[in-house]
């Protein structure tokens, strides 16, 4: 599947920022999944600095930097996207004891390595009651079915509530409330499978935008989407998991960037000197190009 | 003669139980105690008791206290030093050292691993997870180890004696290591004690240690002799004064975060006069909160953008981001494998027995054991300072449950609980034996590592504390490594045959001039307020009754924060006086001592008045005022006049000028009521100058002529004017000739109109305008040189869906 993909991200700042430096994690990424050509990104004002990086997590990263007052930023990423993802063979994944066993024996802690998700990271802490929730649906079976369970189980038991959470929201709270966006479906499932020694990472990426003929529109297309990479042993690897729509993360599904948790792979983060407040929107569009 | 027997031997009688530094198992005191015992032993005990007070009064003269925390309030505490010094012997030092050289070296490797190859993963000497997992690896730094500059340049090692009498490691602190300043204030007030003791017993001499550091951090910088800075969080940090007196004693700039600025890939300071290059930085802020860019984006007291500059090479930390990883409690767990391969030797010196859990043989066998081991978190994030156990482990965090699994395992160690040794220290009643821990500290240059000769000795509050925390009551000591040779004097100053040539200070960060700037208003706000109560308080106490001059005076007081009706004006006293007090506690590095001092005791002051419910406002008006003018005396006499001593003069000339004008403006609109005039001329201090300029009669154009127009009278609003266009010429980037800008445009008009008016003309309207033009030029001022608003992060609100 072919994609022409449209991210454009606005900040209004109405009494003016300065010294503002910014990361940008918005290009697709290269893997063997998916292709993307064609990418520009254009950024108003034209920033003092801009330099290509790559970080820890194989993440593309621009970083920006901005001296001169200015009251609006915005930033409009389109590329085109070829993706064809291998359906994973899940019944080839060991049962999720031995995983949790395969992966601590794991001797590398480069940042493709599942030793870097098993633990609490800025905002992943394990919660006892959800952590006893994964549990239960895991069981003894088959790690990649078990976690395909999970992914159901939660697109399942929890609401979908644009607006009801925010970006400071808890593990615990949307646990407990049942309800939120996709980074907060997210959060819960990797939080509670790091607790059961299972590795799970985040993933930022799009999701396409009208859904073929005859089926339903997927969940959080307008926007930038967020689901789960879980490590499924050596063999398997990293599998996408969308615990938003209760799907195998597919040719639907374009990764961005990937990391520990929301804080490692925010389309844009930094810091600037302002006096005001801040407005910021963003939209997206994924069209099938054939 | 030595020590009186009967004391040493109620001594050696408490002292029996463990193994003590100067009394042996015989009971005979240890060859190397016995030339400090001897000479203790001639004291009498006021001898003793005046000794004290010396090393007391140097500690409190030179401003040395620490925070305690507690109940969301800091407070400031006297230091505990005790007495004597911990004595070791010269030959066991010796052997210390080099064991403590090896250490360091260990630790140098480790951190190049797992910052580089990661062979000891790669090589199953160590769990990946102790990395993977660990928050102090810092993924933004990873493969850091390739770079030119070294990771460790100054570390400490936290070191306890063991009943069988070796020197066992405690902990490493590698990220941001405190105390070496202390260790160097304890040596001078101990010095000042014991002079004559620690001259016969040739102590050696801390000076050169820290003239190696300076000379490396500023070999660091390279040729071009590039200013060097220290990196504090802050002054709410609870080993700022030891940020600040380092800075003081080695000649570095004192920074904060919000003082430096990245450009490109070069750090850059904000100086009064631009930004100035900066690549070599002493930090003594924990890493995460160095960058909140790509390091913990909460915080508020880093730079957007150091990473990348030292990523770049173009800066150098000491110690690098990320050397924190080498004070995680389970490495201590591995050191034999990890040695074996990084060195290709045993480590010379024990490290405390650690067990971590991660492992199902060994949490069994901690589960085993529990009763006589404790518990702690496998990873790092021991606090910096000063709590110190005997263990890594946390106070409150020991009587942790055994884990039931491995996997909760790794987050846990149990370590073998240490005895320590005890040491003589002077407490009610004698001479009483006490718990010691030494933090011995070690330095890097192009030879290798060097070690302090001395260090810093905590010692527990009682005979059997297990933990040892300046925060609950323990103290600290001198440490004492006695030499055969006399000690040569060393000083920071340059070798012999240096050519001395004065220097001016480098440029002035902007936030160290927007501190004096304030500490001038605010000392002139705190004068204002409290000579207009004092006006109003007299007054009262003189009989007459309130009418329009209090009303006014009472309006005035009020734009101070100062309110008469409610009874509690000293209230109002108290926020002025604290402001004052804060803003100079900001910036002590660039102040006597003496001068903060005097700021702090306002405030003492008005707390006694408020707590003792005294009532004689005049009385203690009097008294702040008398301490003002002392400070303002210190500051005057005192401080080096220039850039910053200008930024402190342009904040008081303002000050004084616009409340001087509001005064003059309130007073001596419509009709002033009876003893205006007066008052006017008690505010500014004037009426003796007037009597004996004018006649007895009071008329309000002379009272005004002398009050607001006289260039000679100190406390007019022309010669605050005046003074703010003679200081503000002589500050950066003011070159005579240029077209001048605004801020110098405004100033040289106002000060012609002052100039050119008649007293005549000065009415409510004139002195009203006056008083906008000054707070335009403290706009001006304070855009030009001093911007430094706080920070705010990019939010996402928007959110992924």
């Amino acid at each position: 599947m072919r994609y022409a993909i449209r991210l454009k991200i606005t900040y209004d700042y109405p009494a003016a920022v300065t010294d503002a430096r910014h990361l940008l994690r918005v290009r697709p990424h290269a893997d063997a999944g998916q292709a993307p050509r064609n990418v520009r990104l254009a950024i108003t004002p034209r920033p003092d600095e801009h330099a290509r990086e790559r970080d820890f997590f194989g993440n593309d990263v621009d970083a920006i930097a901005f001296f001169a007052p200015h009251t609006e930023l915005a930033v409009l990423m389109e590329a085109e996207v070829a993706v064809e993802r291998p359906v994973p063979a899940l019944e080839l994944s060991p049962s999720a004891p031995s995983l949790a066993e395969e992966a601590l024996a794991v001797a590398t802690a480069d940042g493709t390595s599942p030793l870097n998700h098993l633990g609490a990271s800025r905002l992943i802490a394990p919660v006892a009651p959800l952590t006893a929730y994964v549990a239960e649906t895991l069981g003894d079976g088959l790690a990649g079915e078990a976690v395909m369970a999970l992914t159901r189980r939660i697109r399942d038991d929890f609401a979908y509530v644009p607006g009801a959470t925010s970006v400071g929201t808890s593990v615990a709270e949307a646990f407990a409330a049942r309800r939120g966006v996709c980074q907060d479906f997210s959060h819960v499932m990797i939080a509670g499978l790091r607790a059961n020694g299972i590795p799970a990472r985040y993933v930022s990426g799009f999701l396409r935008t009208e859904p073929p003929k005859g089926q339903p529109r997927l969940e959080g297309a307008d926007a930038m989407h967020a689901w789960v990479d879980v490590w499924l042993g050596g063999e398997l690897g990293w599998v996408g998991f969308d615990p938003t729509n209760g799907i195998l993360a597919g040719d639907d599904h374009i990764v961005v960037a990937v990391g520990r948790d929301y804080s490692d792979a925010l389309p844009i983060g930094g810091t600037f000197v302002t006096a005001g407040p801040q407005e910021t929107d963003h939209f997206v569009d994924v069209i099938p190009i054939g | 003669m030595a020590i009186h027997p009967d004391i040493l031997r109620r001594y050696a009688a408490i002292a029996e139980k463990s193994r003590d530094e100067m009394i042996a198992p015989d009971g005979a005191v240890r060859p190397h105690y016995a030339p400090l015992m001897a000479r203790l032993g001639k004291m009498s005990e006021g001898e003793l008791g005046r000794r004290f007070v010396s090393a007391r009064q140097y500690l409190s003269e030179a401003g040395v206290f620490h925070q305690v925390y507690g109940e969301g309030v800091e407070q400031s505490h006297e230091w505990p030093l005790g007495h004597p010094a911990l004595v070791l012997d010269r030959a066991e030092w010796a052997e210390l050292c080099a064991g403590l050289v090896q250490r360091a070296r260990f630790l140098e490797a480790l951190l190049a691993d797992l910052y580089g190859p990661q062979l000891v993963i790669g090589e199953r000497l160590l769990p990946g997870i102790l990395v993977g997992r660990n928050p102090e690896f810092l993924h933004p730094l990873a493969g850091q180890a390739g770079g030119s500059a070294p990771l460790l340049s100054f570390i400490a090692v936290d070191l306890g004696r063991g009943p069988d009498g070796r020197w066992w490691v405690l902990g490493d602190r590698t990220q941001a290591p405190s105390g070496a300043g202390f260790a160097l204030e304890n040596r001078v007030a101990t010095s000042k004690a014991f002079p004559d003791v620690s001259r016969d017993l040739n102590v050696e001499r801390l000076a050169g240690f820290f003239r190696k550091f300076r000379e490396m951090l500023f070999a660091l910088g390279g040729p071009e002799h590039t200013r060097i800075g220290l990196l504090t969080p802050g002054p709410h940090n609870e080993t700022y004064y030891e940020h600040a007196y380092l800075a003081r004693y080695l000649g570095l700039l004192l920074l904060e975060g919000g003082d430096l600025v990245v450009h490109g890939d070069r750090a850059e300071v904000r100086t009064v006069d631009g930004f100035q290059p900066i690549s070599v930085l002493w930090r003594r802020l924990d890493a995460d909160f160095c960058d909140p860019l790509e390091l913990f984006g909460g915080s508020r007291i880093g730079t957007p953008g150091l990473v990348r500059a030292v990523r770049s090479g173009a800066l150098a930390l000491v110690n690098a981001l990320g050397s924190g990883i080498l004070e995680t409690p389970a490495l201590l767990a591995f050191q034999k494998p990890l040695a074996a391969r990084l060195l290709g030797e045993e480590l010379s010196l024990p490290t405390i027995a650690t067990w971590w859990c991660g492992e199902e043989k060994i949490r069994r066998y901690v589960a085993e054991n529990a009763s006589r081991l404790q518990l702690g978190p496998a990873f790092a994030g021991a606090p910096a300072f000063p709590v110190m156990g005997e263990t890594a482990a946390r106070p409150g965090e020991r009587h942790r449950d055994v884990p039931a699994t491995a996997r909760e395992g790794i987050g846990i160690v149990g370590q073998e609980i240490a005895a320590l040794s005890t040491t003589p220290v002077y407490g009610k009643a004698g001479l009483e034996p006490r718990p010691v821990t030494l933090r011995a500290f070690l330095m890097r240059d192009e030879d290798g590592w060097h070690v302090m000769p001395g260090g810093f000795a905590r010692v527990a509050d009682s005979r059997d504390a297990r933990v040892i925390s300046m925060q609950r009551g323990g103290g600290s000591i001198d440490v004492w490594v006695p030499s055969t040779t006399a000690a040569k004097p060393v000083t920071l100053l340059g070798p012999k045959g240096d050519r001395f040539s004065r220097r001016l200070p480098g440029a002035l960060p902007a936030r160290a001039a927007d501190n004096l700037f304030w500490l001038g208003r605010y000392a002139e706000r705190c004068e204002a307020a409290t000579r207009l109560l004092r006006l109003h308080a007299a007054r009262n106490s003189e009989g007459w009754s309130a009418g329009e001059l209090e009303a006014r005076l009472a309006v005035l007081l009020r734009e101070y924060g100062v309110e008469i009706e409610d009874g509690h004006p000293q209230r109002g006293l108290l926020a002025l006086g604290r402001q004052s007090a804060d803003t100079a506690s900001r910036i002590r590095e660039r102040f006597s001592p003496d001068a903060w001092r005097t700021l702090e005791d306002i405030v003492a002051l008005i707390l006694e008045a408020i707590a003792e419910e005294e009532e004689d406002i005049v009385e203690l008006t009097s008294a702040i005022l008398t301490h003002l003018s002392g400070f303002a005396g210190l500051a005057h006499e005192n401080m080096y006049q220039f850039t910053g001593w200008r930024f402190m003069q342009c904040g008081r000339a303002l000050e004084r000028g616009q409340a001087t004008a509001a005064v003059a403006s309130a007073l001596v609109a419509e009709a002033p009521p009876v003893g205006a005039l007066e008052a006017l001329l008690t505010f500014t201090d004037s009426s003796v100058t007037y009597r004996r300029r004018y006649s007895v009669d009071l008329s309000q154009q002379t009272v005004v002529d002398l009050t607001v127009l006289d260039p000679l009278n100190p406390r007019s609003l022309a010669f605050q004017v005046n003074t703010l266009a003679e200081v503000t010429a002589a500050l950066p980037g003011v070159h005579l000739g240029e077209t001048p800008d605004l801020l110098l445009r405004r100033l040289a008009r106002l000060r012609v109109r002052l100039q050119t008016a008649d007293a005549l003309e000065v009415d409510t309207a004139f002195l009203d305008r006056v008083a906008a033009d000054l707070a335009l030029i403290s706009d001006l001022l304070t855009q030009r040189y001093l911007l430094s608003s706080p920070r705010a992060a990019a939010e996402w609100s928007g959110g992924p869906e």
